[in-house]
């Protein structure tokens, strides 16, 4: 029930409360440069996806991560390995 | 699983030991230690002080099968866990020293993140590294090509082979830790503390800060690398023999409610916090609190690690005050890393202590002239700083004018302290030991401070130092970021923060740049932005300049001091727009 659309789709929704105003979220934008994200609003993030999804996202993976299609690929897989 | 009692037999020893090994050996005869706490709250890992002795033996004696030199340094990736207990007590009983390591990676950090592990590691010529699993791949990354004895996680360490040479723990002249400043990631500083420097430290938070009682328990957050996460929450409940309940730094930043829920449930007596971990609860509690905590035994709020402001504390006071929050628990402190960790303490049960200062004084004469409304009608509000309490015991402390004179009362200067906590250098850097500690034993804290009826009040700081979100960090990490692009010359960019109206820091970057294209110069901003971001975790206002606009000292280098004057005047005229600064600009007034 989890395909990848479905949850880059999620991840979106999550994302667009964060974003700066005006600014939309899509599978290309970038953490960093397009959302401005320090490491508190990171935090702040990975904590509605737990909840969302009830799993916990290790902390190892957030160095490789700069797209939101970064971010749904390791959710994906998280979500599949439990 | 059942977390380590509160209550206990064990006669409180307030820290009198010669060294952390000796300590250990006697909170090992009693029942309490150390409880790890997952990011949900709930507990994973109990580590008692007996176990961690016997564990902490083990693991010395295999480092002594190493056949290291004595003294060697032994880096930890010191992410909270029970691992880093034992590896960090096991160099203690070996006559190694541990280095603990950043564990904090931001988004897209991954490159930054190794940098910084190689720097340390080279800095300190670590012989052995550890790190958790989680973080293997970075520190393999790290050593590539580094010739160290050992590079692994724990459980590879259980293959080195043990010795079988009686050990020989490290005795109070030797150096029980390396502590690098949580300041720069670029120009690493590891401070060099002996075991007699922090267990005389630890002696005066226990017996003359905190107080310690038999029936205390601690709580944490705060990162074991940091200063005040690994001698205020790591060794301190150790060395007074009390239960500690441990929660990842980042579980903090995640769910910082936990925090509360863990006092509430383990009835914590004794728990500090940046005032910026304080700040968070404010912003993400939200709404109703009553019935939610109970935080009625928490007796000793510590606050410190960057400059104090009341209004988040105060905020932070009355929306627990339904779950039983005293705020008499909050207690100033003030200290450094240099100093082992703590140089003054306010008073217990009092709660925050204020001194609010005539304004205009203080900006023009240095001077922090008490307030008094009736006497400056319609001048506004006076100025209010935090009291941080009087030096600890054998501690001295001198307020020096830019000339060196030492300052009366109520004169705004150089903090100086010289104590028995004081380091005895930065390791492998005699010239930058000599730049802050004088032959005599006084430190240059690069703070500013005044003294009043013998009490301590920080002001701000005079180095350059940032602090954002409760991290320092240095300016020259995001000049050196800057300078790493193409267009940017060495010395062509100056960093410092300023004050915003709310309190908060702002980093800003000006950089001279010499292309005129608006296309490329909005993309070399940006590329900026972000490299800061993913090195540091902080937003940073960038701003490009004409060439020779930075304004330089004689000897032809920067001023930082004057490019943030030239700034805020570029602000205030309105010929630089910098989004979030704008009401500060409205307000008209700009705080250094």
């Amino acid at each position: 029930m989890n395909t990848y659309e479905d949850i880059l789709q999620e991840v979106i929704a999550l994302l667009a409360p964060l974003a700066p105003p005006g600014r939309r979220v899509a599978e290309e934008t970038d953490f960093v440069a397009d959302l401005e994200f320090d490491s508190l609003k990171v935090m702040g993030f990975v904590e509605k996806v737990e909840d969302r999804f009830d799993i916990s996202v290790p902390l190892n993976l957030l160095p490789d991560i700069r797209t939101v299609r970064d971010f749904a690929v390791q959710l994906q897989r998280l979500l599949g390995e439990r | 699983m059942e977390a380590t009692p509160t209550e206990h037999n064990l006669p409180l020893r307030s820290g009198d030991f010669a060294t952390l090994s000796e300590a250990l050996d006697y909170a090992a005869r009693g029942k309490t230690g150390a409880n790890f706490y997952n990011g949900r709250g709930h507990l994973e890992a109990v580590l008692p002080y007996a176990q961690l002795r016997e564990e902490a033996l083990e693991a010395a004696a295999r480092l002594a099968g190493l056949g290291l030199a004595r003294g060697s340094r032994v880096a930890l990736v010191a992410e909270t866990c029970p691992d880093f207990l034992r590896f960090f007590y096991a160099c203690q009983y070996a006559g190694m020293v541990p280095v603990p390591l950043p564990a904090s990676i931001h988004l897209g950090g991954h490159k930054a993140y190794v940098a910084q592990l190689r720097r340390l590691l080279l800095n300190c010529r670590a012989e052995v590294a550890v790190a958790p699993e989680l973080f293997l791949s970075f520190l393999r990354e790290a050593v590539d090509g580094l010739e160290l004895r050992f590079a692994g996680t724990p459980e590879q360490f259980r293959e080195v082979p043990k010795a079988r040479t009686p050990l020989l723990p490290s005795g109070p002249e030797e150096l029980a830790y390396l502590q690098y400043t949580s300041g720069s990631t670029r120009f690493p500083r590891g401070v060099m503390i002996t075991q007699k420097t922090v267990m005389s430290n630890l002696a005066s938070i226990i017996r003359d800060g905190v107080k310690a009682r038999p029936d205390d328990r601690s709580m944490s957050w705060l990162p074991f690398y940091h200063d005040m996460g690994l001698v205020g929450l790591v060794l301190s409940p150790m060395a007074s023999q009390v239960s500690v309940d441990y929660l990842k730094t980042r579980d903090f930043g995640m769910r910082p409610r936990l925090w509360l829920s863990l006092i509430s449930q383990n009835r914590a007596t004794v728990s500090f916090g940046p005032p910026f971990g304080y700040e968070l609860c404010v912003q993400r509690l939200r709404g109703e609190t009553e019935g939610q905590f109970d935080l009625s035994s928490w007796r000793l709020a510590g606050v410190g690690a960057e400059t104090i402001r009341a209004e988040p504390l105060i905020r932070f006071a009355q929306m627990l005050a339904p779950c039983g929050f005293n705020p008499k628990a909050f207690t100033a402190c003030y200290g450094m890393a240099e100093c082992s960790l703590a140089v003054s303490f306010a008073k217990l049960d009092l709660g925050l202590q204020l001194d609010t200062v005539e304004p205009e004084a203080l900006a023009l004469e240095q001077r922090a002239v008490p307030f008094t409304p009736s006497r400056w009608p319609g001048r506004g509000r006076g100025k209010t700083f935090v009291i941080c309490g009087t030096p600890l015991p054998g501690y001295e402390v001198e307020v020096r004018s830019p000339e060196g004179a030492v300052l009366p009362e109520r004169h705004v200067g150089t903090l100086f302290v010289r104590g028995p906590s004081v380091m005895s250098g930065y390791f492998g850097e005699e010239d930058l030991t000599r730049e802050v500690l004088s032959p005599e034993g006084w430190l240059n804290t690069g703070d500013l401070a005044y003294l009043a009826g013998g009490e301590l009040i920080i002001t701000g700081r005079e180095k350059d130092l940032i602090i954002i979100n409760g991290r320092n960090i240095w300016p020259q990490d995001l000049e050196t970021i800057a300078e790493s692009q193409p267009e940017v010359r060495t010395g062509d960019a100056s960093a410092f923060s300023f004050t915003m109206e709310n309190g908060e820091d702002r980093a800003v970057l000006v950089i001279e740049c010499r292309d005129a294209n608006p296309l490329r110069r909005e993309e070399l901003s940006t590329r900026i932005r972000s490299l800061i971001r993913q090195e540091l975790g902080i937003d940073c206002f960038i701003e490009l300049v004409p060439r020779n606009t930075l304004p330089r000292t004689t000897s032809g280098k920067l001023s930082r001091s004057g490019a943030k004057n030239d700034f805020l005047k570029r602000v205030q005229e309105g010929r630089t727009e910098c989004p979030g600064l704008e009401e500060t600009r409205r307000a008209g007034s700009v705080a250094g």
